[in-house]
């Protein structure tokens, strides 16, 4: 336990403040749907011999999640990067990614990426030989496809970064000796990071949501849960269990991109600079 | 220590260089002087090879440096520089700000080069500020700092480019001061600046620059006390005026 100048009580890391904060806005939504479910607007022990879908459905997203923010960080950091290079190449093909990407509607992607790898599995032998589960193959490779998406975002995000680091700065360090690769290091690196979180943490709270599009193509995900469930309760007629699912699923959405975004704004708060906290606003 | 022969630059069609000459021994100041536009901070960033020149030579202790059998970055080790606009790296304290180089271009070991900086950031009077960032600091104290990351690692010669135009007045002095203090403790200086009190003080030689060319040199009597061209007449009574 630390304490502050004015000899305040602070949490021991200011991560788990942020996760206090989150959890009270997480408990505040709760207590609201419980306190629309007392008044009698929908059965909420509905939610309780569901919960293993929502569960099961939550878990999947999660794994979705997993893979879709770092692949997508990945591409966008390197494309990014390619989009600032001075060589004509690598700036020439991260234009052309960023461009396509941007480009498509993600559900038009996240079809076609799957539509295209069935086709392809089913056209080619050794292909067709090796790959045993073609549909989860093909939500893998329609996750990569959102995840190159969401990619083409973040290098836009990254590029203004790097740009964003002032020219003196490159020759402040290639005054005191610094290589290029020194200076990408130790001076652009830890600037750009620090102008291109906010940005970020946007880009992969709304990555998260879009996970929801991969249930059009049998992903077994939250959306696609709540829609099963949905589906089957439409047949007997409640609104109110209607209601109550997209509730649930608008929840667990909820709490997923709230720890994402409050972590990062963590970690965006960890690496302040004093002194250039008005710069950044 | 420090010479020139023969410098041309061209950025695109502009010929910001004509052929510039000279030399500089150790332990002497030259004063550059000149209207914007003239080519003093190229001619300066030539010197320490962050701008290529297109021809001629740059010799330091005799040996021409502008060679590709020679890495920039060993030239620019030997070569402080110190920038109008300070360029402070932002992320980092007062402290790291100078221990930057000495750990990653010297390999000096974290603890001694931390000591190393604090010495140097005493030498410049902010011995206190080491935990600073640069944001937290006065423009004066920011190129303060940036002298001490200079010196840090023990150059042979000093640039500076315009070290105080972009500094409120009341700062001006406490710069001037360190760059008073470095001269008379013999350190090689090439000072690109309009402050006409510390040029007529301080320097040994002064370069009057005019369109990418030494218009006049000479000793800061010669120069400043009798102009020999109509040139250098109108600029003088520009900047006193």
């Amino acid at each position: 336990m630390t304490n502050d100048k004015r000899g305040r009580i602070l949490l021991p890391w200011p991560f788990v403040r942020r996760i206090v904060i989150t959890a009270g806005i997480g408990v505040t939504v709760l207590a609201i749907v419980y306190f629309l479910g007392t008044l009698g607007l929908y059965d909420l022990g509905f939610v309780r011999r569901n919960s293993s879908a929502f569960l099961h459905g939550a878990e999947y997203t999660l794994s979705l999640i997993a893979i879709v923010i770092p692949v997508g960080f990945v591409a966008g950091f390197s494309f990014g990067w390619g989009r600032t290079s001075h060589r004509w190449l690598p700036r020439s093909v991260s234009t052309a990614y960023v461009e396509f990407f941007r480009s498509m509607p993600p559900l038009v992607l996240i079809v076609f990426a799957g539509l295209i790898t069935i086709l392809v599995v089913a056209k080619n032998p050794f292909l067709a030989a090796r790959i045993e589960d073609v549909g989860g193959f093909a939500i893998l490779m329609s996750l990569v496809a959102l995840s190159l998406h969401s990619g083409s975002y973040q290098a836009e995000i990254i590029r203004a970064g790097i740009n964003s680091v002032p020219a003196g700065q490159h020759d402040a360090a290639a005054a005191i000796g610094l290589t290029r690769g020194q200076t990408v290091r130790y001076v652009v690196l830890p600037q750009m990071f620090r102008i291109s979180l906010p940005a970020l943490g946007n880009e992969f709270a709304s990555v998260i949501k879009d996970t929801s599009l991969l249930s059009v193509i049998g992903a077994v995900d939250l959306t696609f849960q709540g829609k099963n469930l949905a589906s089957l309760t439409a047949l007997q007629g409640d609104i109110g269990d209607l209601t109550l699912i997209w509730l649930v699923v608008a929840f667990i959405y909820l709490v997923m991109t709230l720890f994402v975004s409050r972590t990062l704004q963590g970690i965006e708060r960890r690496y302040r600079v004093p002194g250039l906290e008005a710069a950044q606003l | 220590m420090i010479a020139v022969r023969g410098i041309h630059k061209w950025f695109g069609p502009l010929h910001v260089l004509r052929g510039i000459d000279l030399e500089v021994t150790k332990g002497e100041v030259l004063v550059i002087v000149g209207p914007s536009g003239s080519g003093k901070s190229t001619l300066l960033r030539c010197i320490n090879l962050l701008v290529q020149p297109d021809e001629g030579d740059v010799l330091i202790e005799g040996v021409k440096v502008n060679s590709p059998k020679i890495r920039p970055e060993w030239v620019r080790q030997q070569i402080g520089m110190v920038f109008q606009s300070f360029n402070l790296f932002t992320h980092l304290t007062a402290l790291q700000n100078v221990s930057l180089g000495l750990t990653k271009v010297k390999k000096m070991p974290a603890q001694e080069a931390e000591k190393l900086a604090r010495y140097e950031l005493e030498r410049v009077g902010l011995a206190d500020k080491a935990s600073s960032y640069p944001a937290q600091l006065s423009g004066g104290q920011q190129q303060r700092v940036a002298i001490a990351r200079a010196l840090a690692l023990n150059p042979k010669v000093m640039l500076f480019d315009e070290p105080t135009s972009a500094l409120d007045p009341e700062f001006i002095h406490e710069v001037l001061d360190v760059m008073v203090k470095l001269a008379e403790e013999g350190m090689t200086m090439i000072v690109v600046t309009h402050e006409m009190g510390f040029a007529k003080g301080v320097a040994d030689q002064v370069i009057f620059m005019d369109a990418g060319q030494i218009v006049e040199a000479g000793t800061p009597a010669e120069v400043f006390g009798a102009p020999k061209t109509e040139r250098l007449r109108s600029f003088i009574s520009k900047i006193l005026g």
